[in-house]
């Protein structure tokens, strides 16, 4: 399996890589390449033109303050797991990380490259929409941001042109007061998800107040669970969960069905998922460990 | 005559083949580098069953670096693969398809290029400009025998392969007086072997002389088959296996690509290579297991069982496959009791083609299949009558006093400990059961369940029954060198087990020698004599036969010899710790090298009239081990069984369906070991090959277009080291009445227990739900379906 | 170079793999795992999927375990680069290698390489559990040992344990 005839080019500047792309009617960024390069094996994806992002210091910055994690198009998802600050910062890009393949994978594969393959049941576009992360795109016309959650229309399809770049994503600390929970189902070790959920659960005296839940690998992009949003509040962890496993289960219709897992299954285990983060959010914040 | 201080049998010997492996420094097929080899890439079908009207060459000749392109018009002169089987019908596979596809994956051209970045460019230059009129698919075993179902072979009345049905009067008489009768059918899905190193081949000619190298178990049988459909004779083609990456019966075939490619060097005259890519391997190395079984049970109110009824079927892929892949059907009926007590077994069986890939061997070869039924029948049985399951396994649980037990299909059970080991896997597997329940005896939401599995595995099987041709032996040559080392060629091959250092054993075992003193020889048809290879669990068995028989005809001779060089009687001479001496004294001695050195060297001091050489062989053909079925269609097809109990601990979250191996216990019986640690490691990877079937690994085809849903990793889920139990292993030893030092196979028990263990284990954790699985993969997916099923009234 | 003037179909790859420089002129294309068995000669890594699951192509670069199947020669140009070869000194089995041996941990041996350097590139001390451990060895697949005797030989070197568990 090896992959078709393509030129390679390393930029040595933003306006390098961007011109590269605008020139070729059939280029691809290349940053970890752990997504790209399986794909071109297969010849699933064959571009004549490879741009090399990785080695650019201007996309390998790694920054951490108070507000937030910023991390570069080059940044391998391994510093972001092995960052003691980035965890402090944003604990949930540990959690989700940690379901991310093997650690040979991240070695190699980027944050903002998972971001725009836009695998369906990944976890990292679906934490970055719970958290209302800010995507930077760059091309030779310009730049602009975009919201996580507006960035993802459908299987592997982003809001990016073929001359675009997403140069940094920008994940802010969750409020205070929230708890992030990364969960989901894999067959495997290191799998991509059946289901999963990236939640930011804002829990006061034991009470769920609010929350954003982002479900994945239920449908074909992360998608926020409206109606379990609403039966959330006031989730005590007291008393029959039904409400909430069965607002779950109401957001999951028309999940994917597939050889791995029926609808009906996803949607029963998305449910189940969703109440046992609401749990795990509410021990969690008893435990004082709620975001600050 | 040989009197030891330590036997090198049932050591732990620390493995030989170690070194080369971990230094990097194995040679594999794919590390064989020849001068001015080509390399070779397929195009391969994209449809699963089609006329092919078109395939334009020009484009893919013409690009830089290809050599040649060949479609099926090239091979005329090479022969249909043979036929021997001949309650088959005919499929007159050739190697390349000529004008018709009958699963994705056929290979139907061949690009030689200069390498494989080269020969894939050209292929998909050609599989861009292949034209195809598509036919109406068979996707599986109900469309391939439905009443108008679209035919894959013209000449043939239906998509029947094989179908022998059968009736039993006293299974009949049974179903009429038993008190209950119920049906169901139960499943096992399309698996495929999955060696971590694919295929290859590499053919080079010099002289006249075809030499092909290619990962495979068997190269005698490569050797024989590549000889006839090419044309050239037998002593002119050399087959060699270098050191393989894992076989497990995928490995067996005779495949298209070692036709095509000895064929592509015999005719260019240059080094060929195809290496098999992952891809490649999902999609056209043999599948397996895809078998159903429907099942009408008699019993009564007490939980006896009273007869049973079962219809094989099995779906065997297009069938364009030598060997074909019948046989795993018939070893899958015809060890359904497994390690019970049953006799009122009918069994008819029907292979059926249909457009996805052939299917052929894997480990366990239908054992597996056949055990589910068993056990899943058994525990329906206890629940439909209220009798304990582990007691009606009790009762019917085959007990030392009955050996010799002949089973419903011949199959002749000369010793095991069946019973014993049943026993010991319950005292075993309780605690663990235990332990599981206190650990979630806080989440209501996880049930603990136990299944469990009586089998009893055929070792060193006919060959006869998958080939039609070859039958049961195999060969050791023994040489002492002039400087007393000692050479043993074997025809059986290695493929990771650790089968050199068990004939090391064996081998210094019977002439009294170290086993570092031991050259071991395989895998190489002018190094070795004739054999079929390594398969079946048989190395074992034909190994000890065949090494023993040569070295008792060596010790004959090397022992006349060192009489007359002591100037004693033969008869008074002893061999003692690789010395020759006198009985009763401890000098004058000679040792190997003398007596070798007699022998080829200085042979004035061979005893008068005694023919040179010190060189002996043995073909070994195993006892009690039948070819044919006898008037009553009864037939031995192992010289040995070997029986094993698993049970197993499994948690299931009733919410999702998500279910956890707590703790796996195996007791296992495979007559005299060898070498223990080989064998715990044989356990082992059969266990985790078993789990792979029981939850994770399916081959899936769309039901509607006979397309493979998937052919990557990423859907095909090998089980990872996080999806594998630990597992405790006891031992018992009830060594073979009539095989050389009472030795069984092991190579396949392990794969048999877990599909049962597991449905057994979760149907037993979610009884009062209602759930009775009769199928694998059990998946949380699977497990949910089956309690909502039941919920809604309907049997899972 | 392309219609557009950018890239080229061939690149310089120059690495020192086991602690020697090599230099060449490679198809942009090349696979890294091709580059270190054709080109540079060394056949002890072994490819078993090329999409980047089973692990049997693990090498280091910098010091981190990577799946050289899925990446390409050209993105390494400047590394340092560790494989299977470098791990036993004159022919002197690594205590990990050894232990493989000691616990028969390796039966066809196909996988047993890719093990190894993933092995090499972590430090022990971050893998004193045993769920670490078996997370660890999640990333290669191994079709047949079945696992057991892997476990027990990491855990014989890096928690003292005595074998047979």
């Amino acid at each position: 399996m090896k992959p078709a005839l393509f030129d390679y080019y390393r930029p040595n500047s933003l306006d390098e890589a961007v011109g590269a792309l605008a020139a070729s009617d059939s280029s691809k960024v290349l940053a970890g390449g752990q997504s790209l390069i399986p794909a071109m094996n297969f010849r699933l994806s064959s571009p004549s033109l490879l741009v090399d992002i990785q080695g650019m210091p201007e996309f390998g910055a790694l920054t951490v303050d108070s507000g937030g994690v910023r991390i570069g198009a080059a940044v391998t998802q391994s510093t972001v797991e092995r960052s003691p600050d980035a965890s402090a910062a944003v604990s949930a890009l540990r959690q989700a990380l940690r379901y991310v393949g093997h650690l040979q994978i991240r070695n190699k594969g980027t944050v903002c490259g998972s971001l725009a393959h836009a695998d369906p049941a990944a976890e990292l576009p679906a934490l970055a929409v719970a958290l209302g992360a800010e995507l930077a795109i760059h091309n030779a016309g310009g730049s602009r941001l975009i919201a996580a959650g507006d960035f993802y229309r459908g299987p592997f399809w982003v809001d990016l042109e073929p001359e675009d770049i997403l140069t940094e994503a920008y994940f802010p600390a969750p409020p205070a007061g929230t708890v992030t929970v990364v969960d989901e189902i894999s067959r495997r070790a290191g799998d991509f998800a059946i289901v999963g959920l990236a939640a930011v659960v804002a829990v006061d005296e034991g009470t769920v107040t609010s929350a954003t839940l982002v479900s994945f690998g239920v449908g074909g992009k992360p998608e926020r669970l409206a109606t379990a949003e609403s039966a959330i509040v006031g989730f005590d962890g007291n008393g029959a969960s039904d409400a909430l496993y069965d607002a779950a289960f109401q957001d999951a219709d028309g999940a994917l069905d597939d050889g791995h897992a029926t609808a009906i299954y996803r949607q029963e285990a998305l449910a189940s998922v969703v109440v046992r983060a609401a749990r795990a959010a509410l021990d969690s914040a008893q435990d004082g460990r709620r975001n600050s | 005559m040989i009197r030891h201080r330590a036997s090198h049998l049932g050591r732990s010997l620390p493995r030989r083949e170690d070194r080369a492996p971990l230094l990097g420094k194995q040679q594999y097929i794919a590390d064989l580098r020849l001068p001015r080899m080509l390399e070779v890439a397929f195009a391969r079908s994209r449809e699963p069953h089609a006329l092919i009207t078109s395939i334009d060459t020009e484009e893919a000749r013409a690009l830089d670096g290809v050599h040649t392109v060949i479609t099926a018009a090239d091979l005329a002169d090479v022969e249909t693969y043979p036929h021997y089987i001949l309650y088959n019908q005919p499929v007159n596979q050739r190697p390349l398809a000529e004008d018709r596809v009958r699963y994705v994956g056929s290979p139907y051209a061949a690009v030689v290029a200069s390498d494989r970045y080269v020969a894939e460019d050209a292929v998909t230059m050609l599989s861009n400009s292949t034209e195809y009129e598509p036919l109406p698919t068979v996707a599986d075993i109900d469309q391939a025998l439905a009443e108008d179902a679209p035919r894959l072979y013209d000449d043939w009345e239906d998509n029947r392969l094989t179908s022998l049905p059968s009736e039993t009067p006293a299974v009949r008489r049974a179903f009429e007086e038993a008190d209950h009768t119920f049906t169901e059918t139960y499943t096992s899905q399309r698996q495929t072997g999955l060696p971590l190193e694919g295929r290859g081949v590499v053919a080079d000619v010099r002289d006249g002389h075809l030499t092909v190298w290619s990962s495979t178990q068997s190269p005698h049988i490569v050797r024989t088959t590549l000889a006839k459909m090419l044309h050239i004779p037998e002593p002119r083609v050399r087959v060699i296996t270098p050191a393989i990456g894992g076989g497990f019966g995928t490995k067996t075939h005779v495949y298209p690509e070692d036709v095509i490619v000895a064929w592509l060097a015999w005719k260019l005259e240059r080094p060929v290579r195809w290496l098999e890519d992952r891809f490649e391997n999902l999609i056209s190395a043999v599948h397996a297991r895809d078998q159903r079984h429907d099942v009408s049970v008699a019993y009564d109110d007490d939980g006896t069982i009273r007869g049973v009824r079962c219809h094989v079927i099995s779906d065997l892929g297009s069938g364009e496959i030598f060997m074909p892949g019948t046989a795993p059907t018939f070893v899958s009926g015809g060890t359904i009791t497994g390690g019970y007590d049953f006799a009122n077994m009918e069994v008819s069986y029907t292979c059926v083609v249909t457009n996805k890939t052939p299917s052929g061997a894997y480990r366990g070869f239908g054992s597996p299949e056949g055990n589910l039924v068993m056990e899943r029948v058994i525990d329906r049985v206890a629940s439909l009558t209220g009798t304990d399951r582990i007691a009606l396994r009790r009762r019917m649980i085959l007990r030392e006093d009955q050996m010799p037990y002949l089973m419903y299909g011949g199959g002749r059970i000369d010793s095991g400990s069946h019973a014993k080991s049943y026993e010991r896997a319950l005292e075993l597997i309780e605690p663990a059961a235990e332990r599981a329940r206190a650990k979630y005896a806080d989440d209501p939401d996880v049930r603990i369940g136990v299944g469990y599995s009586n089998y009893s595995e055929p070792t060193t099987p006919t060959y006869h029954l998958t080939t039609g041709h070859w039958a049961g032996y195999d060969s050791a040559v023994l040489r002492i060198d002039p400087d007393g080392s000692a050479r043993v060629s074997l025809g059986t091959t290695a493929l990771g087990q650790g089968t050199e250092t068990v004939a090391a054993q064996l081998a210094a075992e019977a002439l009294g020698v170290d086993p570092e003193n031991v050259t071991v020889i395989m895998g190489d048809t002018e190094r070795t004599g004739y054999g079929l290879g390594a398969w079946g669990s048989r190395s074992a068995i034909v190994m000890s036969g065949s090494i023993l028989m040569a070295a008792d005809r060596l010790l004959v001779k090397a022992r006349d010899i060192a009489a007359h060089m002591l100037e004693a009687a033969d008869v008074d001479v002893v061999l003692e710790d690789g010395q020759f001496h006198v009985a009763g004294s401890s000098t004058p001695t000679v040792g190997w090298a003398e007596v070798a050195t007699a022998a080829w060297a200085r042979t004035v001091d061979l005893p008068a009239g005694m023919e040179p050489g010190l060189e002996t062989s043995g073909y070994f053909e195993p006892p009690d081990l039948q070819h044919f079925p006898d008037d009553a269609g009864m037939l031995n097809a192992a010289a040995a069984w070997a029986n094993g109990s698993h049970a197993g601990v499994v948690s299931v979250r009733v919410s999702t369906g998500e279910l956890k191996i707590e703790d796996y216990v195996v007791i296992h019986d495979c007559g005299t070991v060898l070498n223990p640690a080989i064998v715990e490691g044989q356990i082992h990877g059969g266990v985790a090959q078993g789990i792979a079937g029981a939850m994770y690994e399916h081959f899936q085809y769309d039901p509607d277009t006979a397309q493979p849903r998937f052919a990557s990793f990423m859907e095909y889920l090998a089980p990872t080291c996080a999806e594998i139990p630990h597992m405790t292993i006891n031992h018992f030893e009830s060594p073979a009445p009539d095989q050389p030092l009472g030795v069984k196979g092991c190579g396949e028990g392990g794969t048999i227990g877990p599909p049962a263990v597991v449905t057994g284990a979760v149907s037993a954790a979610l009884a009062d739900l209602g759930v009775d699985l009769t199928a694998t993969p059990v998946t949380p997916s699977a497990v949910r379906d089956a309690i909502r099923s039941a919920a809604n009234g309907g049997r899972s | 170079m392309t219609a557009s003037g950018i890239g080229s179909s061939h690149v310089d790859v120059a690495v020192t793999i086991n602690g020697e420089r090599v230099s060449h002129t490679v198809p942009a294309r090349l696979l890294l795992s091709d580059f270190i068995r054709d080109v540079v000669g060394l056949t002890g890594t072994h490819v078993g999927c090329e999409h980047g699951f089973c692990g049997a192509c693990t090498i280091m670069v910098n010091g981190d375990a990577i799946r050289s199947c899925s990446t390409l020669a050209a993105q390494v140009d400047g590394s340092t680069i560790r494989t299977v070869e470098d791990l036993a000194t004159d022919g002197q089995l690594s205590p990990m290698q050894q232990a493989f041996h000691e616990n028969h941990a390796m039966q066809c041996g196909f996988c047993t390489t890719g093990f190894l350097m993933t092995l090499e590139s972590v430090d022990a001390k971050d893998y004193q559990e045993h769920d670490q451990v078996i997370e660890l060895l999640s990333g290669n697949l191994c079709r047949c040992t079945g696992y057991q005797n892997i476990v027990t030989a990491v855990t014989s070197v890096w928690h003292g344990e005595e074998a047979g568990g």
